[in-house]
């Protein structure tokens, strides 16, 4: 479903963000991006989601080439993917429930059926009582969630989350990841990236590591014993 | 779960497609629903700034009124030109030699023909009388022992167009009575001309004033993309495409026109109501009841939709321009 080959991304300051990166995510596969910041974690999922562009080597994901792609087909391949942004990238004159409800709306769904879905997602994060608030009212912690039941909302084929823990206390923290273990469960690929070792560990799943823009190590989930 | 397990089924195939079939009335009244609430959304925007959205909406309000204004006055005064067809009259100067009897006579003859409507003899006594009634030099005139002025027989025809007007002249030169044939059609063809070139100002200023209109309303679309660049940007990130980011600014450059279209048929009552206060003066010494007509509602329905076409033209051209060089 992704798949990178020998992908470089140089920064047009010169900064080698990631180099020589190959491996592969399938259908239904959750793996954690980890490494230390600045380690090119989210120049990683940037790529995915077709925000850069890789200097050299071959990415495709979800089918489409990444190395050449127009805006059209930049707007529908988003479509199909759910991303939690690092810095959340909300709206902030909308309402929780319009943020939500914003790649629905995109994809032209119904309001009555949107109205469903949005109101689940929220259900799934713990937010139904904050539909009606901006994400200025919202802590941090919330504005996350928010941004995670957007990227869920549509049921994406690829998850893409960045930091997605990142202001949630363990217990949410658990929750959020098994909602994506949800979704992996129906077939969608996730990828998130995290520096939170502890969750990690806990989660036992593929982990693949970067060190300064290089695959260190590609981890398999260790055997139940 | 149960859902996300009905995804499983399928899981690249587009979900959007199924919804629109459910129900097509249904899905349309969403549409309506939506597009009404980008609208007042975008119309709320306008009116956050009540002082710029004004001076944009009085400048495409000024820009349709110019050349709507020549428009108006070149069709008013082919109307006027119209009146004064109506009334196209021939007037033949007889021959000093023949009498006032034979002028009569003349003059009943040629009321039997089909292509005249009206027409009255004037003999030379009375075309003395009203000349000098009229010119004031009575005195001067009595001194004159010859009666120096011609009879007339004055004609109106059916037919006024001027082909036909001509036609009837050159016929009627024919007549052994008839001296010289008058068709006062001269300063007509002077005031159609004048007509024609009013509107062909007016043309040319439509031009100018359209690719102005581009120039301000793009402008205006520009700056408020500018201000919400955050937005469009989080917009294309989950995949909305520029045509979608654009929509509310589709609304803004409408508005405009529509406002401005809208603006610009008051105005003009304003300005017409001005001058006919300014011609009736005129038109009294001229004991006319001339009035310079407004747009109309079929002209006014006109630039109040142009206005509104031209500023949903010139916001896709520049909200598509801009939104697309928005990236991350
Ligand atoms: N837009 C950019 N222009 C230039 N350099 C960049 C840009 N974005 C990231 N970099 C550089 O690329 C490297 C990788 O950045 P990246 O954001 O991918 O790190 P990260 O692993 O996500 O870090 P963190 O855990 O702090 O989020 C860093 O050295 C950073 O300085
Ligand atoms: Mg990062």
């Amino acid at each position: 479903m992704i798949k990178f080959d020998n992908v470089s991304k140089r920064y047009a300051d010169g900064q080698e963000a990631l180099s020589d990166i190959s491996f592969e995510v399938s259908r239904g596969e959750f793996a954690f991006i980890t490494g230390h910041s600045g380690a090119g974690k989210s120049t990683l999922l940037k790529l995915i989601l077709a925000m850069e562009t890789p200097s050299s080597g071959q990415l495709i994901a979800n089918g489409v080439n990444l190395n050449r792609v127009s805006a059209t087909q930049i707007a529908r391949h988003r479509r199909q993917i759910g991303t939690v942004f690092q810095d959340h990238q909300l709206l902030h004159d909308r309402s929780v429930y319009d943020n939500v409800a914003l790649p629905l709306e995109i994809c032209g769904y119904p309001p009555s059926d949107a109205a469903r879905r949005v109101r689940a997602a929220l259900d799934k994060v713990g937010l139904l009582k904050k539909e009606k608030s901006f994400p200025e009212a919202l802590s941090g912690g919330e504005q996350q969630r928010v941004g995670i039941a957007r990227a869920v909302v549509n049921r994406p084929s690829i998850i893409l989350a960045d930091e997605p823990t990142g202001n949630l206390d363990p217990g949410l923290s658990a929750e959020v990841m098994k909602v994506f273990q949800q979704f992996q469960s129906v077939g969608v690929c996730l990828l998130v990236a995290s520096h939170d070792a502890a969750l990690i560990e806990r989660f036992n799943c593929r982990t693949i590591v970067l060190e300064g823009g290089k695959l260190l190590a590609d981890q398999k989930p260790r055997p139940l014993a | 779960m149960s859902a996300t397990k009905r995804r499983n089924e399928n899981p690249n195939q587009p979900r959007v497609k199924r919804n629109t079939r459910a129900g097509q009335s249904e899905s349309l009244i969403d549409l309506v629903k939506l597009h009404r609430r980008i609208a007042s959304g975008s119309a709320s925007r306008l009116l956050q700034t009540p002082a710029s959205s004004l001076v944009t909406l009085f400048v495409v309000a000024v820009a349709l009124l110019l050349p709507a204004l020549l428009f108006g006055l070149s069709s008013n005064l082919a109307s006027l030109l119209a009146g004064f067809q109506d009334s196209a009259q021939v007037t033949l100067y007889l021959q000093d030699s023949v009498s006032e009897a034979d002028g009569q006579k003349v003059s009943d003859d040629l009321l039997t023909r089909r292509d005249i409507e009206s027409g009255y003899y004037v003999s030379p006594s009375q075309a003395l009388d009203e000349f000098s009634a009229s010119s004031g030099l009575e005195d001067l005139l009595i001194e004159m022992t010859a009666n120096p002025l011609p009879g007339a027989i004055v004609l109106t025809p059916w037919d006024v167009s001027p082909a036909a007007v001509d036609e009837l002249a050159r016929e009627l030169q024919e007549l052994p009575q008839v001296d010289v044939v008058q068709v006062d059609s001269l300063w007509l063809q002077r005031l159609a001309a004048i007509s024609n070139l009013v509107s062909a100002i007016g043309s040319v200023l439509a031009v100018i004033v359209i690719l102005g209109l581009f120039f301000v309303v793009g402008n205006t679309i520009k700056l408020a993309i500018e201000s919400r660049k955050a937005e469009i940007l989080v917009i294309k990130l989950v995949g909305g495409s520029d045509m979608y980011a654009a929509r509310p600014f589709l609304y803004t450059g409408l508005l405009y026109g529509l406002g401005g279209g809208i603006l610009a048929t008051l105005l003009q009552i304003i300005v017409l109501a001005t001058f006919n206060s300014n011609l009736e003066v005129l038109t009294q010494l001229y004991e006319s009841d001339f009035q310079l007509r407004g747009f109309g509602l079929m002209s006014s329905l006109l630039i109040i939709v142009a206005g509104a076409a031209i500023g949903w033209m010139a916001a896709l051209m520049a909200s598509l321009r801009h939104i697309r060089a928005i990236n991350p």
